[in-house]
């Protein structure tokens, strides 16, 4: 065992995650350090989106550990050892922001309330403060004339930059995407990608499963390709799609190219 | 049959006035305790904590399925000689009807919560907010819009219901007309009276009810 690299953000050990008798996450390690961009790729059911859930603490583990900053915040519930102290999971509640495929964002609320509603009540900032943070965090995602609008009279790609823009307005470390463009209409998908690639630019660290290689391609530093619970390669985009070191990963880029046609681009 | 003769009624009209004020605090009392154990009984029931399903699950079936009635006798003649608390005519009913429809409003409020998609849940978690937070600002709302018409039919029912007080004598609108219509004699006039006071208490507020239904749905719009 490697010891813990005081340069990781995130070190997740021997993680395990299983739904019933199926292991949907077989002994993943995975390294993030500051300010790295990671796209996740792999079939349907390889385990990607239960990666970033198990990291955003939605899902119990069975088995491993997850490190955040050195410090650990999660355990396999059939694992002995040290749990995770409360000040440590109180302290680093909010270093991990998610964005969801289905936006998520809140019915009954506005832009501006659904991306305030957080910083206020969770982080006790004045309701002057969080509305200044807002409209910078909207104008930023391009919906600043939106702010007063309920979610419902937005379109697809709206929604899902809102819902980008309450995550940002915790502040986090880190932010993981879970297949955020996959219900949009193609058209909404490059306004989506194009905040996510400013935010990348901003030294964002970022965990990103996604579809769409021409974003890994562009952004990602590393791509990990997963497969049946387990990461089966992981390389910078210009060597996992020029030369897979894998036959598994090969054979998933090829069906995917066969999909697209190779002509879809972001 | 003679014809309707409203005339010798006029004069108990103050005391019809004054019971149905004591039907319409009767019945805000109730639905006070009602709405309050209701919301706390069905956030027990989706604990999924065997110690507070439990026992929810237990009271929501005793009080729904024995008669209220039979529910105020038991508080206003059972507790002065089991426990020694006597809670007068006006506490006992006003307990038991509580008691009783807040069994309904569980229900109720039960399947609103639980019709609020998982994923808001998740979404508020990962934004750091904690259960009486994500409650009180994401789901409760929410769900407030889906239970707003049967919560308003069961308060209409209840208001209706605070005439079984009129067992234990505790003074009312139903109990009062009777009392008209055997000094009047004219009791088919008396009791469409107290019919049309009772429509003057609970109009206002199946009125009042259509009214935040529309504006809960105007948010969304």
């Amino acid at each position: 065992m490697v010891a813990p690299m005081a340069e990781s953000l995130i070190v997740l050990e021997k993680l395990v995650k299983r739904y019933g008798t199926e292991t949907v996450l077989d002994r993943v390690d995975l390294t993030v350090a500051p300010g790295q961009v990671l796209v996740v790729i792999g079939p349907s059911g390889s385990g990607k989106s239960t990666l970033l859930r198990c990291l955003a603490r939605l899902e119990e583990i069975q088995h491993g550990r997850i490190l955040i900053e050195g410090k650990l915040v999660s355990r396999g519930s059939e694992d002995t050892g040290p749990l995770p102290d409360a000040a440590t999971l109180h302290a680093l509640r909010n270093e991990i922001g998610m964005v969801f495929q289905s936006f998520n964002l809140f019915p009954h609320l506005t832009v501006i309330e659904n991306v305030t509603l957080a910083p206020r009540r969770v982080m006790g900032v004045s309701s002057a403060e969080a509305e200044a943070l807002a409209i910078e965090l909207l104008t930023r995602v391009g919906l600043e004339d939106k702010r007063d609008a309920y979610p419902s009279r937005l379109s697809g790609g709206q929604q899902q930059r809102a819902a980008i823009a309450r995550a940002l307005a915790m502040r986090p470390r880190v932010m993981l995407f879970d297949e955020v463009t996959s219900a949009l209409d193609p058209e909404l998908v490059g306004e989506v990608l194009k905040t996510m690639r400013g935010l990348a630019e901003r030294g964002m660290t970022m965990l990103v499963v996604t579809h769409e290689m021409g974003f890994a391609r562009d952004v990602a530093d590393d791509v990990i390709f997963m497969d049946h619970g387990v990461i089966v390669e992981r390389a910078p985009p210009n060597r996992i799609f020029a030369e897979p070191a894998e036959p598994r990963t090969r054979a998933f880029l090829e069906r995917l190219l066969e999909r697209d046609g190779g002509s879809r681009r972001t | 049959m003679s014809d309707f003769q409203f005339g010798r009624i006029v004069e108990y009209l103050p005391d019809l006035i004054n019971d149905a004020w004591q039907t319409l605090w009767l019945s805000v009392t109730s639905v006070t305790l009602g709405l309050v154990l209701g919301l706390v009984l069905a956030l027990a029931r989706l604990s999924g904590r065997k110690l507070f399903d439990w026992p929810a699950y237990a009271y929501i079936e005793f009080f729904r399925t024995t008669p209220p009635l039979v529910q105020i006798v038991w508080l206003y003649y059972g507790l002065p000689g089991l426990f020694g608390v006597d809670l007068g005519a006006f506490g006992a009913a006003a307990a038991a009807l509580g008691l009783n429809i807040a069994a309904f409003f569980a229900e109720i409020f039960r399947a609103g919560i639980a019709g609020v998609d998982r994923t808001q849940w998740q979404a508020a978690r990962v934004l750091g907010l904690g259960w009486t937070d994500t409650l009180r600002f994401v789901v409760l709302p929410q769900a407030a819009r889906k239970v707003l018409p049967p919560t308003g039919t069961t308060v209409i029912y209840l208001i209706k219901g605070t005439a079984l007080a009129s067992a234990i004598g505790t003074p009312e609108l139903l109990r009062v007309g009777q009392l008209v219509a055997n000094e009047t004699f004219r009791p088919v006039e008396t009791l469409t009276i107290v019919a049309i006071a009772y429509f003057v208490l609970t109009y206002p507020i199946a009125l009042a009810f259509h009214a935040l239904e529309r504006r809960f749905a105007a948010d969304r719009a």
